[in-house]
């Protein structure tokens, strides 16, 4: 099995609001895939329905298993999470230990006291006596000791300060991730994670846009920084975006050959974040 | 249940005295240090108390309040202090409800309040097991932290009773014989289970009401029964639903006290009483435990599905 999540006509309303469109995706073993799209878009829709926390229509399959039907066998394998401060604020560092090692089969409790011992958080203090960064790093490491299969996370750095996130993210690359793991997340500040991204997922009105591998992308996509004189050329081919950079203009193309383009100007592999805004206003 | 969900259902139940370790033990704990030091305080200072203008010394009474005790019919007399052992449910007993009232209302609604289910459902726990434990919680768990406070408080009400015999000249052994312990103890632990699984139908009413109140999860919990008396007023002019539950609370609180009321001779409550024991043989107990199971099959459903975000 390489592939962690396949989804096939994926679906859920709410209502008469139809939050996913019939959304097909996949997300193979050994990937850290980003999830992306502006608010209501149907992010955290698609990560409910994979960790078994709402229903859906169509077919989902997380490790081979139905997330609404097999969610107990599925969270074995799978954890989450699902925001910054959701551990309990009466749960003492020492017992939040005492505890997943009771009801987790996969959990290393040793792993857990190592990644604490790197941090100040004090064992015999309670979750409400800690700060925001100190939570996020305790519930990154439980998380990280759980031996588990796919890593989901939404928006796990919100509201922390740049220190934190970095070393959040930079735990998560060189102390959980192999080839044998995958992790799913989505967040806001995507230029802080694209350099650690496989895959990106891109998802407008309940619908996936884009659907490729970081290569894919930076084969597909290129940014040309054009001078005044060749402007009218490079708009002859069709950019998808422009913006003005310098009294240089900056110019990103989707499928235009790189010979085709180097005459023009210099090359650059876009940001995610400027392929985002390009993908999301286009057709509007 | 594999040794996994055994092994989860203690965690999730340990879990849950985490939590409430303030209403579960240290409230309890609290009422019998606070009783227990105005009984020491009262047997330190009330010697050479000035009543109106007669000076009053227990000291001088004491001997003679001794001598009466051990003059009394030893059946009397053993009624008398298991009697006065019992007391202390009466409060006790009545805290505990409370407290298992507020315990189910917040049972499953303060983990989305405060969005730690979020965390609870990282983990590989079924629901069914999470709301087993904290129903098992409620029956079983409060009231056995309640019967271990109680007995200590009955310990020291013999151990005070009998320095106050020494004083008096005794040596204290006829209270002790007197006292019945090992019965009462028991007695005790079991009338407070008993009476907590007879308003476990409560209990899961209120669990499942806190497993889909949105908001004032207390609200939630007691309109619908007062609803459905009014409804039940309108249509047949009758108030059947609203007694049922009264009655069904008012018996809860006569099993809890069941013991000292047939000592004092059977007439404490308005309501039929039954020991734990009877209880059991009690159509109405195993009804309440059906219905009770059909509440949390509720709950369970409810926060199986609840759309968290």
């Amino acid at each position: 099995m390489t592939n962690l999540i396949e989804a096939r006509g994926l679906s859920k309303s709410y209502g008469s609001y139809q939050a996913l469109k019939s959304v097909d995706f996949s997300v193979a073993r050994g990937k850290i895939v980003g999830l992306v799209g502006p608010n209501g878009a149907g992010k955290t829709t698609i990560l409910k329905a994979i960790l078994g926390l709402t229903s859906y229509e169509g077919e989902l399959k997380v490790l081979g298993l139905e997330p609404d039907r097999q969610r107990h066998e599925i969270m074995q394998k799978v954890s989450f999470i699902a925001d910054v401060a959701v551990l309990p604020r009466w749960l003492k560092v020492e017992n939040a230990l005492e505890f997943v090692t009771e009801v987790h089969p996969n959990f290393n409790l040793e792993r857990a006291k190592y990644f604490l011992s790197k941090t100040n958080i004090p064992m015999k203090a309670k979750v409400k006596e800690l700060s925001k960064g100190m939570v996020a790093q305790l519930h990154l490491a439980l998380v990280m000791s759980i031996e588990a299969e796919l890593l989901v996370l939404d928006e796990p750095t919100l509201g922390l300060d740049i220190l934190f996130r970095k070393e959040f993210y930079n735990q998560l690359l060189t102390e959980f991730f192999d080839e044998g793991r995958s992790i799913l997340v989505t967040t806001h500040q995507i230029e802080e994670i694209e350099n650690l991204l496989t895959d990106l997922l891109f998802i407008r009105d309940g619908k996936i846009i884009l659907d490729a591998s970081m290569e894919e992308i930076a084969d597909k996509y290129i940014e040309v920084m054009v001078s005044k004189e060749n402007a009218e050329k490079a708009e002859a081919l069709n950019p998808v975006m422009q913006r003005d950079v310098f009294g240089r203009k900056v110019y990103l193309f989707e499928g235009v050959s790189r010979e085709e383009l180097e005459l023009l100007g210099e090359l650059h592999s876009p940001s995610v974040a400027d392929l985002f805004v390009a993908k999301m206003k286009e057709g509007k | 249940m594999n040794a996994y969900t055994v092994k989860s259902f203690q965690a999730l139940v340990k879990r849950e005295y985490w939590e409430h370790r303030g209403a579960m033990f240290i409230t309890p704990m609290a009422m019998a240090a606070f009783f227990a030091g105005i009984m020491i305080l009262g047997a330190l200072t009330g010697d050479g108390l000035t009543v109106n203008e007669h000076k009053f010394s227990f000291l001088d009474h004491l001997p003679e309040a001794v001598e009466k005790f051990e003059g009394i019919d030893q059946e009397e007399r053993s009624k008398g202090v298991q009697i006065g052992l019992y007391a202390p449910m009466v409060l006790f007993g009545f805290v505990m409800l409370i407290i298992s009232l507020f315990y189910t209302l917040g049972s499953l609604y303060d983990e989305r309040k405060d969005r730690s289910i979020l965390f609870w459902k990282s983990l590989p726990i079924s629901d069914t097991t999470t709301i087993a434990s904290k129903f098992i919680s409620v029956c079983i768990l409060i009231p056995a932290l309640y019967f271990v406070v109680i007995a200590a408080f009955q310990l020291f009400l013999l151990l005070f009773t009998t320095v106050g015999a020494w004083f008096g000249g005794s040596s204290g052994v006829t209270i002790w014989a007197s006292s019945n312990l090992f019965g009462v103890l028991f007695n005790c632990l079991m009338s407070l289970i008993v009476a907590s699984l007879w308003l476990a139908p409560i209990w899961a009413w209120l669990m499942f009401a806190s497993s889909w109140a949105k908001k004032v999860a207390f609200l939630w919990g007691t309109l619908p029964i007062f609803l459905i008396s009014i409804a039940e007023g309108w249509i047949f002019h009758s108030s059947n639903f609203i007694e049922m539950v009264g009655i069904r609370i008012a018996s809860g609180f006569a099993i809890l006290n069941s013991n000292m009321n047939n000592l004092l001779g059977g007439d404490m409550f308005d309501v039929p009483v039954w020991n734990w024991y009877q209880t059991f043989g009690n159509m109405e107990f195993w009804m309440g435990l059906f219905v009770s199971a059909v509440f949390l099959a509720g709950a369970i459903y409810t926060r199986r599905h609840r759309d968290e975000s």
